[in-house]
């Protein structure tokens, strides 16, 4: 164990340039090292892509089956070609739906992120008391759900006794409806994404902040640099690879918000709170018609894929500004 | 130690000396408690009390039982919290090792079609789990290349588990950062592929192995489709399963969902208190050297 | 993509393969079982597992399999018993029998995993209430299932509050909502403080919750939610007597008397508003009685049938179970005896509990039980009597759930929002039923 020590540096953006060889598809020759790295790859890669092969694609294939039939185990499923996507598109509610998802994707992950950020820099460090200070922070994102929709059916409770209405009133505001007023419930159900997923954020960036570079604090304290400065120019370059996997993450999970919204007003009030996969759920799910269900998630999936993409595209972008590549001899 | 201590931390918050930042920073420390956790014991103060009123929090009983403990004993609680464990256990253990593995060649191998593995890994997170239940229901019980049947036992639950797309992400994005010039003296040294796997990459893995294995055992502990589908009867069943039914259940109140909760609250919050332990031992140990 | 195009087109080609040996595997078609008179009954039953109801269930079975000799075996699920449903569907490895809410026959008997009856082959069917048959057929007048148990509802009214603001029980409804009044503004459990309502209202859009609780009240305010038209139905939810019953809805909500959170609420979270006290009239059935005696106390509460309403009448929903025999079993003539065995005097009785926890017969739908030979709990009465004489199940269209989904997002709309209009909202909602009903071809 005499490697456990070694810093896992992560290389601040203002450095000197590394000359590298370039991404792979650069290069056209297949020579016997890139063999090589493709058996290695394949047999590291192995355990994981099979369990996804039977466990993922596999179901994932048979929904896009499902998707243009009617499905009736016991008399035989029904080829009806387009008409599940169409039984979704026609509904009136579906373009509402699509706009509270990305009004929530956007405002969960972009709340999340912020609110994470801050929690992480103030609570890092090594000491004990922090400890527990971070595993009580962490404690949303714990609990199950059923219970957590409980607690903030509490906390927000209408009446002018419920307790964030005894708060706000203080400061003489409320009393507000919260999830039981169309005005108010996409904004309530917001907050208690956040209130679940910044400290699931928080312990990325803390792994995150884990392996930046101390010298480089130190180096900046000599040049006379600002707490600010350095957040900047050290500590946000060098989280970057956590910045990835989070706006990656946000990307795959934002648009399949589901179980939140069905636990806290299942799409109510007056349909203020309907997301994609409530109202597929009630087009679908909720009548046994496993085709609209499947034709609505492949949807989904074709939308998550688009943007996933493009958030890949654009990390990319700036991940070609030079960078250490692994090995490719 | 103490030369470099200001520098352990990005903000210097937590270090920062003098007696009107430590009054501060408790009052920092307190608000996230309470902004967090609060509303979460209060809550769970109620599974020790007769009735639950829903429109107050109480952090004091009037009265304390254990009479919600004891319901959902009699309803087999802690069957379910034994099977939770099981597969918690072994799914976290085989989970941590396939996403190593798969992110050692996700990022230190560069190979053909490595942009397509890497998005079709991606596209397994995609799929709301509601919507695959019945197409995944079907594999369990005839599972491709090897038609084995699954259902009915605990493994069922803990091989589609053992490969995380996250765990997968999140390591492959921690590995890109170490330094290949560690690797490439041990290749030169003639060590093979596996040497350098485990004695070179994954020592150097410690604060993101924290990361990952707490992620993964909320993740496995949570899991509610997949023990749903592979169950046969109430034998089989986790504790997730056993709290959904708990919810609506009629003949049960507020109280005994909470109990139960709270049992399944603990194992996770242990968990977390452990391997955030080994998750700062990665961080102290570089930032000494640092 | 140059060096990716190779590896995409392996991946492809084993995703192709895949899916053809996936599909082949999955071919349908209707199922015919090798018979055995012997084979052992797989049954389930829509219950909390560990629960008092399950361990009932597994008695009767037991006492089936001690009469007939076929062994039987009984697997309890609760939440998840639709998903659970579908997975066996999909496997083709149905139960041979389900016990299960009479509201899923039109979707099970449209799927095809249920079998049709003659009501004539079930021995002692004929000593079966008419109308417990009734929650049998589907619209096309087929029998799907066997009916097992009955159930109406009533009111639950705090009676140590009704006495503290000194009220009696109300007989009509204007009495009815003037006790809603005084529970919200008389301070009913004397705390000194303003914080107690009227009525809980489990109102979510979920499972069509909204329709679900107040289908009883606008029946009995002459409403309806669809009505015979030449020889199919037309919705009838614009109709004056609809529109004035959701106006009565809408003002009790907006005036202050139903629980503020009503329009979110699922029923597992309205039953602890009325056992803690924040309101004091709940509508609802006899299954709460168990847990309310336990939490509340039997003598905190009174059970009252709800009063005629502008209609002239009270007409309150029935529900029940149903005993279903499912599609490709190996022992057809097993799951007709266990139907029989079920529905007989034994089999009633058994189910029905005596006065525990574990009824899984609420209400017995055999005529020749009476419920006061097995429990002597006289409140049973009272929801017999209701069930009897007001007793009215939900519509009889090809597809219910679409219907009421439909009708609890709007319901649920006009208790949201005290500024919609009802004639408007429910005028929008009679044309997407009328769109729903023609999908259905039950327009006529």
């Amino acid at each position: 164990m005499t490697t456990t020590g070694h810093p896992v540096t992560a290389r601040p953006v203002d450095a000197e340039p590394v000359p590298s060889p370039g991404p792979a598809r650069r290069r056209r020759r297949f020579g016997p090292h890139a063999l090589r790295n493709l058996l290695v790859a394949a047999v590291f890669l192995a355990p994981a892509l099979l369990i996804f092969l039977a466990f993922k694609f596999i179901p994932m294939v048979r929904a896009v089956e499902m998707s243009f039939h009617e499905v009736r185990p016991y008399l035989g499923n029904l080829w009806v070609g387009l008409e599940n996507y169409r039984t979704l598109l026609d509904s009136d509610d579906f373009l509402p739906a699509v706009w509270h998802t990305v009004v929530l994707a956007v405002g969960q992950t972009g709340g999340s992120m912020v609110v994470g950020m801050v929690l992480a820099l103030l609570l890092e460090g090594g000491a004990r008391h922090l400890w527990f200070i971070r595993t009580a922070v962490f404690l949303p994102t714990v609990v199950a759900l059923a219970v957590i929709a409980e607690v903030w059916r509490v906390l927000y409770y209408p009446g002018e006794a419920g307790v964030v209405n005894s708060l706000i009133g203080w400061v003489g505001l409320g009393p507000s409806q919260f999830f039981n007023s169309a005005d108010t419930s996409l904004w309530s159900v917001m907050s208690v994404g956040i209130w679940r997923g910044a400290p699931y954020d928080m312990m990325i960036i803390l792994a995150g902040l884990a392996g930046v570079d101390r010298t480089l604090y130190e180096a900046a304290a000599v040049d006379g640099a600002t707490i600010r400065q350095r957040l900047w120019h050290v500590t946000f370059p060098a989280l970057r690879p956590v910045f990835a996997i989070l706006f990656t993450l946000a990307a795959i999970r934002g648009l399949r918000v589901f179980t939140e919204i069905y636990l806290l007003t299942d799409g109510g009030p007056n349909g203020s709170t309907e997301v994609i996969m409530t109202l597929m759920f009630k087009l679908g799910l909720d009548r046994s018609e496993l085709g609209v269900a499947s034709a609505g998630s492949i949807m989904l999936l074709l939308a998550t894929v688009v943007l996933t993409l493009a958030v890949q595209l654009a990390r990319r972008r700036r991940a070609d500004r030079p960078r250490k590549e692994a090995p490719s001899r | 130690m103490s030369r470099t201590e200001r520098f352990d931390t990005a903000l210097g918050f937590t270090t920062a000396k003098g007696p009107v930042m430590r009054v501060v920073r408790w009052l920092v420390y307190a608000v996230c408690v309470v902004v967090f956790a609060g509303p979460l014991l209060s809550l769970l103060v109620n599974a020790f009390t007769p009735v639950a009123k829903p429109t107050e929090l109480t952090l004091i009983p009037d009265e304390i039982t254990l009479d919600n403990f004891a319901r959902a004993f009699d309803r087999g609680v802690l069957g379910y919290l034994l099977n939770s464990f099981f597969v918690v256990g072994f799914g976290l253990l085989l989970q941590i090792l396939v996403s190593l593995s798969a992110a050692y060649a996700l990022a230190r191998k560069r190979f053909p079609g490595m942009r397509l593995v890497f998005l079709l890994i991606l596209s397994t997170m995609m799929l709301p789990e509601e919507i695959l239940a019945i197409p995944l229901s079907l594999v369990l019980a005839d599972v491709p290349l090897v038609g084995v049947d699954l259902t009915g036992t605990l493994l069922g639950m803990i091989i589609p588990v053992a490969a995380w797309g996250f765990s997968i992400l999140v390591m492959t994005e921690f590995m890109k950062e170490i330094p290949v010039e560690l690797e490439e003296a041990a290749r030169i040294d003639g060590a093979g592929e596996f040497r350098i796997f485990f004695s070179v990459v994954l020592p150097l893995c410690r604060p993101a192995l924290g990361v990952i294995g707490i992620f993964g055992f909320v993740m496995i502990w949570d899991q509610y489709m997949l023990p749903l589908l592979v169950a046969d009867d109430a034998g089989q069943y986790t504790l997730p399963l056993a709290l959904r039914t708990l919810r609506t259940d009629p003949e049960v109140g507020l109280g005994v969902l909470l109990a139960a909760s709270l049992l399944a609250l603990l194992p996770s919050v242990i968990a977390f208190l452990a391997m955030q332990r080994q998750f700062m031992k990665g961080l102290t140990s570089g930032a000494i050297k640092g | 993509m140059f060096r990716g195009r190779p590896r995409t087109r392996f991946v492809t080609t084993a995703l192709a393969a895949v899916l053809i040996g996936a599909t082949a595997a999955c071919g349908g078609g209707p199922v015919e079982a090798e018979q055995d008179p012997n084979a052992a009954l797989d049954i389930w039953i829509r219950k909390p597992p560990d629960s008092p109801t399950a361990q009932t269930a597994r008695d009767l079975a037991a006492a089936f399999t001690e009469e007939t000799g076929i062994p039987t075996e009984v697997t309890a699920i609760f939440e998840d018993f639709e998903t659970k449903l579908q997975q066996a569907a999909s496997q083709q490895d149905l139960p041979d029998i389900v016990i299960n809410d009479t509201a899923q026959l039109s979707t099970m008997a449209g799927q095809g995993i249920v079998r049709e009856i003659d009501p004539a082959d079930i021995e002692g069917g004929d000593t079966l209430t008419p109308r417990s048959w009734d929650a049998t057929r589907t619209y096309d007048g087929k029998t799907y299932a066997v009916p097992f148990s009955a159930q109406s509802f009533a009111l639950f009214v705090r009676k140590d509050w009704r006495e503290a603001v000194g009220a009696e029980i109300p007989t009509d409804w204007d009495e009815l909502q003037a006790l809603a009044e005084d529970f919200t503004t008389e301070d009913p459990d004397g705390n000194g403080e303003d914080d107690t309502y009227g009525y809980v209202v489990p109102g979510s859009t979920k499972r069509g919750y909204t329709a679900w609780y107040y289908s009883s009240f606008l029946w009995s305010a002459g409403g309806d939610f669809v009505t015979a038209s030449g020889d199919g139905l037309a919705p009838a939810i614009d109709s004056e007597a609809s529109v004035s019953a959701l106006r009565w809805f809408q003002d009790s909500m907006c005036d202050g008397t139903v629980v503020p959170d009503a329009v979110t609420l699922e029923t597992s979270q309205a039953h602890p508003l009325f056992e803690s006290g924040v309101a004091g009239i709940y509508f609802t059935g006899p299954y709460m009685m168990s847990r309310f005696d336990e939490n509340l106390g039997a003598d905190k509460y009174e059970i009252v049938a709800l009063p005629a309403g502008p209609g002239g009448t009270s007409s309150v929903l029935a529900e029940g179970e149903n005993v279903y025999l499912m599609a490709g079993s190996a022992n057809e003539a097993g799951q007709e005896r266990f139907a029989e065995f079920a529905v007989s005097v034994t089999g009633q009785t058994i189910g029905m509990a005596g006065d525990t926890a574990g009824n899984i017969v609420r209400l017995p739908v055999n005529t020749e039980v009476a419920i006061g030979d097995v429990r002597t709990d006289e409140r049973w009465r009272i929801f017999d009597e209701v069930y009897r004489e007001s007793g009215r199940y939900v519509p009889t269209v090809p597809e219910w759930t679409p219907l009421l989904q439909a009708s609890a997002e709007s319901f649920n709309t006009i208790l949201a929002d005290c500024g919609v209009d009802v004639a408007t909202e429910l005028g929008a909602l009679a044309t997407t039923m009328a769109e729903e009903l023609e999908k259905q071809g039950a327009t006529g």
